[in-house]
Formats: C-alpha cells, structure tokens, sequence
C-alpha cells in the first residue's frame, strides 16, 4: 500500500516536473530575484567603478513619491476597468452574432478573429493612420456632423488619448474571448432553449435565464484572463502615443520600461515590478473570492 | 608512434602560432548606416587596408543599428570587444567611463587632429582627462529649411549666410505672416520624431540659444541650468508657437513642410536633404539657424569610431583608424551619406557643402564654433531621457519651469545615485 502511494508520487512529480522546472527557473526565479534587486541600486550596466549598493526601500520610496507612477497606475486601472466590459461584451455580442444559423458563418468567425491573429505593433501603425488630422475617424467626423465638428487630433488630446487606445485595444482582442464565448454557448444544451420556447419564452428572456446562467464559467475566465491581459497594457501605447500627452496615457508596464531601459535603472524597475505583481494578485484574487465558478454544472 | 604524433602536434601549433602573429584580423565593427551604399563604401575602404596590410587585414561586422548599443554593453561584459568600433556620439561618453575606449592622443601627433572640424573634436572630448575618444568621417548639424517662394510672398527676410540670422522678434513675425498667408501650421519642428533621442537633439540648440544649456558642463548639476530663467524662457517661447497653431502635430507625419506643403519653415538637420530637395526642387531653402536671444547654436553629432582598450593591437588599430580619415575616404563616405564631411579639406570638395553649395551654411556654423555638442557625460542616457519627457509635455501645455526641473531634479538624482560617475565627480 505504501509502495503503491509512493509509486503515485514518483510518477506524478516526474509528470509535473518538465512544467515545474521551466517556472522555477523562468517565473519563479525571476521574481526572486526581482525582489532581491529592488532593495538594491543595480545598473542595467554594471561598471567596475561602482558597486551595487543594498539601499534599503528607497526604491520604493521613489516609487510612492513619484506622480508619474501614481498617474500611469491610475490609467492602467482605468484602462482595465474599461476595456473588460467593452471587450467582454463586445465578443460575446459577436459570438451570438455567429454562432446563430448564418449563411458563411464560418467565413463571419475567421474574419471577426482576424485582428486578434495580426501582431498588436501592425494594428497600432494602421490605427495611428486613422487617428491622424486628416486621418479616417476626423473625416467620418466632418461628414457626419456635416463639418461642424472640427478635426480632433486623437492622440494628442488628454480627454481622447486613452479612450482612443482602448477603443483599439477592445477592437484587436475580442476575437479571443469571442472564440472562448462561442464554445461556452456550444456547451449549452439545446434542449433548454426548446424548452422555454415552448413556454413561450422571448429571445431576452432565453438570453437572461438560459444564456447568461449558462456561461457563468466561462464569464469567469474571461473576466479574469482579460483583466490580466489589460493590466499588462504596453505595446498600443508604446507605439502611439509613449505615454504622452502629459502622461494621460502611461501604463505601469511602460513606467517599469521606461525606469529600466531607458534610464537604466533596474533595482527601482523591480521595485515597480513587485509593487504592480501584489496588486495584480490581489485583484485576480478578489475576483477569485467573489465570482466562485460554478463546479457542479448545470446542463 | 608517439614522437611522430607529438611532432605532428608541435607542427600544428606552430602553425596556429604563425597565424596568431602575422595574419590576425582585426575585427571592425559598423551599425550598418542608413544606406546599402554606407556599408559598401565601408567595405571598400577596409578591402584596400587588407590589400596594403596583408599581416593585419581588417575585417568587417555588421551589427543591425536597432540593438547595437545593446549588444556593445553586452560583449563588453563577455570581454568580447572588437579593436575598432563605431557608435552614435550620444553613447560615447558612457563607453569611455566604462573604459571600453583607448584615448587616441597617444598614438597620434597633436597636427593630427588639426584638420578636423572643432565639432568632432569636441564631440570626442571626454572631459575629465581632456584626451579624444573618438573620430569620425561625418558631422550632423542643423537649420531653418524654407519653401523660398512661400517666404519671399509674405514679405520675409531670408538670412543669406550665418552672419545675418534671424531674430527671434523676426522669426516669430515670420511665422504670424506665414500663418495669415494661409499655412496651416507654419512650422514644423519634426514632433513625429516622437520623445526619443531628436528631442535632445533638436530642442537643446534652442535652449542654449537664450544662453542657458542641459546641464552645467563644470560642475555636472542640472538644477540651475536646465530649469534656469534663460531656459523657461526659451521653453515657454516654443510652448507659445505651438498654442498660436504655429506647429506641425506630430499626428500629421512627417512630410508637412515637404509633402502636403502646410508648413513652410522646417527646422531640422541635413539627413532631409533628400526628401527636402525631391520634392521641393528650386524652391527649397537652407537658412543658417536664428539667434533667438544671445547666440545661434546648431546640434551637432553623428556616428563616430573608436579604439578599444580590448584590443591586442591597438598601434596598428590607430594606424587603419588614421588611414580611414583620410581626406578621401572622408570625402567618400560623407557623399555616400549626405552628411558633413569632417575634415575642411574633404568639405571644400563637397559637391553639396562647398563653399556655394546648398549646405554650405551648416559647415560654416560648425567651423564658425556654432555647434554645441551634447552633453559628454556618461549619465546622458538619463540626460536624454529626462529632456525628451520634459519637451514632450512642454509642446503638451504642461507649465514650463515645472516640467524643466522636474527633468533636472531626475538627472541629478540620477547622476548622484552613481556617485557622481567618478572620476566625473572628483572634479
């Protein structure tokens, strides 16, 4: 019996080990380490002249102190808390679209997945030709309000900069969730529908009491996937906008790229790394706590 | 069996010895250029060094431009460096810190350097040994481009040489009747660049324009400089150009002033030449830069090359370092890339900065001493970054003097956490 459980031990540590090892050595280690330099000044370059000191919290301090940080985590929580819902909501809008009986819906799925297949770097470079002054949006803006409204540079305004990045963002990554949603709706048994037709339940009520109950799980995933994934905001704006105008669009990733790249600063980069993984965690976990999935299914 | 198998080996080793000594290759790394024909030329150039040193051929690597410094920093660390480098003057100080480079002054006579622009030289000054670093084939400088039609209709005067630049009061009069003559946005001071490396670049002349500067060269503390009256007013003044509408948004691209024609003042450096006279022709203009308050200043800079303290030859290194800077290989490569020829022998017979050619005016302000350099300092990383912020929210409203020490107090800190950079700070 013993033999038999230490058995199953051995063959499931060396199931898990291949997986274990590369996050030990690529997650887990990493971050250690992270820690460990954030107390300490490190140089991106390190020079025989000067030595790395252990500078207590300092880094940390700076990082409290600093209104850049302050306002960049203030956009990214922004950013997360507006672009769940819209994203969210926009694929499962488009999965209903085509999971009903269209003709090509197939053709329909491959074409609404195609942003999400284009690296976000191209989709910035086309974007930033629409927002342009004489750009696509400007001119969808003369004509509909017949030239009233005049041309609004988009990215350089600190009212639009970032609704305009998030629009984008929400184009480019519903396809994702949007496939997630489609099998989540596939899942459903078909029969439920029947049923409540039977009833003489209307397409909102079969949406409200059928549909939405049915995807419980899989809003779960998605919520929790798409608020990490928007936490982790850097490539639009890097490319767009850098930050600017007057910081309105600076997103923590870009923050931390900016103290340690470009400025070469890499103990107080992981300090912004381990303050940002606490709150991540943190949110993830109190999404975890209020949204218990639901284990025993329902169909 | 085994006297013959150690014969054997002693030969080989010999053999390996022989190459050692006679026919090593010294290694010459470039980024590549802008241009196929930059590297090509360079090839050449190191092709006839081989040819008449066969004992030390030279041998070309190319390392793409996006990483360079990247990988420099990165074979430094792996003791991999090779004896002859090139790289862009914004990172030669932090090179020379690290000690990655061989002072030249040992290997050359002071004549040597004579027939350099004073740009390059001091472009290559490292400050706290007052030796030179670095040389190179071209400079980069900068002025006012203008659609010469466009000023001539609206009544402004054009600058004919260094000596008559425009005032501030002019230029700005320039830009309000340029505006009421019907371009959008008269100005274009290349704000597509985005916040990079070109905000340093092309808003430092500007600053040290009103006399003040980036950071205090003596005593390398920004506080005081960067954020001085002289510079709030110089910031506050482009500010102000841009709330008159007078600047091309970066959301409208880079070919304004020649593409779409909606500026007509374009104020950059001589890497346009190309698009600018393309499109342009006759009507483009190159006009020496203002004197906005007490004096004119043009950027300065470009790709230059250095020795390494890694090298195993570094006499002979000097040596194929002179034989590129030769009048004729300055000539050559500068032709190739359109910049300043850095030597004023290579100049006089440059078909575009010739005493009547149509750059001449940017040679003259460097060898009238007009060009500043940036800072030769090895925190010019956070140098150039903290400016780049600054400019980028300036041109965005934000208020002047705040953004302006906001930027020196970061640059400060920066140069106090590494301890001054000694030796910089033992001064």
């Amino acid at each position: 019996m013993t033999i038999k459980r230490g058995g199953e031990g051995w063959s499931a540590w060396s199931i898990m080990a291949p997986a274990l090892l590369l996050i030990l050595v690529f997650i887990a280690a990493p971050f250690v380490l992270a820690i460990a330099l954030s107390f300490t000044d490190q140089r991106l370059v390190p020079n025989p002249r000067l030595a790395t000191r252990f500078v207590c919290l300092l880094n940390y301090e700076r990082i409290v102190g600093d209104n850049g940080f302050l306002q960049a985590f203030k956009n990214t929580a922004l950013f997360a808390v507006a672009v769940t819902p819209l994203q969210s909501g926009i694929a499962l809008a488009m999965a209903m679209l085509v999971n009903a009986r269209l003709p090509a819906r197939n053709v329909l799925r491959g074409v609404y997945f195609l942003p999400t297949v284009v690296p976000m770097v191209v989709v910035s470079i086309a974007w930033a030709c629409l927002f342009r002054l004489d750009g696509f949006f400007n001119q969808l803006l003369s004509f509909v309000t017949f030239g009233a409204a005049g041309p609004v540079d988009w990215l350089q305004n600190e009212s639009t900069a970032l609704p305009s990045i998030i629009a984008l963002s929400a184009w480019q990554g519903f396809g994702f969730q949007m496939v997630i949603y489609l099998a989540g709706l596939q899942s459903i048994n078909p029969e439920l529908y029947e049923a409540a037709r039977i009833e003489g339940a209307g397409r909102w009520g079969e949406f409200r009491h059928i549909t939405m109950p049915g995807l419980r799980n899989t809003h779960i995933f998605v919520l929790v996937t798409t608020t990490i994934a928007a936490f982790k905001l850097f490539t639009q704006v890097h490319v767009l906008t850098q930050g600017g105008p007057r910081g309105s669009t600076n997103t923590v990733t870009r923050y931390l790229y900016e103290i340690g790249f470009s400025r070469g600063r890499v103990g107080q980069a992981a300090a912004v790394a381990v303050v940002f993984f606490i709150v991540v965690f943190a949110v993830s976990m109190a999404q975890r706590l209020l949204l218990k999935e639901d284990r025993e299914g329902r169909s | 069996m085994r006297g013959l198998r150690n014969g054997l080996l002693a030969a080989a080793l010999a053999m390996v010895g022989f190459a050692a000594s006679a026919g090593e290759a010294l290694k010459v790394w470039h980024h590549g250029g802008r241009v196929q024909a930059e590297r090509e030329t360079i090839e050449g150039i190191l092709r006839e060094w081989s040819r008449l040193n066969p004992d030390y051929p030279a041998e070309y690597v190319l390392l793409p431009e996006g990483a360079y410094n990247e990988q420099v920093q990165a074979a430094a660390l792996a003791n991999r460096l090779p004896d002859l480098l090139d790289f862009d003057a914004s990172n030669y100080a932090n090179y020379a810190w690290a000690g990655y480079l061989e002072p030249l002054n040992r290997y050359y006579p002071p004549e040597f350097f004579e027939r350099f622009l004073p740009s390059i030289l001091e472009q290559g000054l490292y400050a706290p040994d007052g030796q030179y670093y670095s040389l190179g084939w071209f400079d980069s400088g900068t002025g006012m481009w203008i659609n010469r039609p466009a000023l001539e209709k609206a009544g402004i005067r054009i600058p004919k040489g260094v000596d008559d630049p425009w005032s501030r009061e002019e230029f700005e009069d320039a830009l309000a009747r340029l505006k009421a003559a019907g371009f959008d946005y008269p100005l274009d001071l290349k704000l597509n660049y985005g916040k990079g490396e070109s905000f340093c670049y092309g808003f430092g002349p500007i600053i040290q324009s009103f006399g003040a500067d980036i950071i205090d060269r003596e005593t390398w503390i920004a506080a005081g400089t960067l954020d001085s009256d002289a510079a709030v007013e110089a910031m506050t003044m482009v500010q102000n150009w841009v709330r008159n509408g007078y600047v091309v948004p970066a959301s409208l691209g880079d070919d304004a002033f020649y593409g779409s024609r909606k500026a007509a003042i374009c104020y950059t450096g001589m890497w346009m030449w190309t698009p600018h006279r393309e499109n342009l022709g006759d009507a483009l203009g190159l006009v020496t830069m203002p004197n906005f308050k007490e004096r004119q200043v043009s950027a300065t800079g470009s790709w230059c090359w250095g020795v390494t303290t890694a090298s195993r030859h570094k006499e002979k290194v000097a040596e194929l370092l002179a034989f590129m800077m030769r009048d004729e290989y300055v000539l050559l490569t500068a032709n190739v890339s359109g910049a300043i020829p850095s030597t004023m022998a290579a100049a006089a017979q440059s078909e575009l900065y010739k005493k009547d050619g149509p750059m001449h005016v940017l040679i003259k302000q460097l060898e009238d001493g007009l060009g500043v350099p940036r800072p030769n300092h090895p925190g010019y990383p956070a140098i150039t970054a903290a400016v780049a912020q600054a400019v980028a929210d300036i041109v965005d409203g934000r208020d002047v003097r705040e953004a302006l020490s906001e930027a020196a107090a970061a640059i400060d800190m920066d140069i106090e956490d590494n301890q001054g950079y000694p030796p910089f700070g033992d001064r």
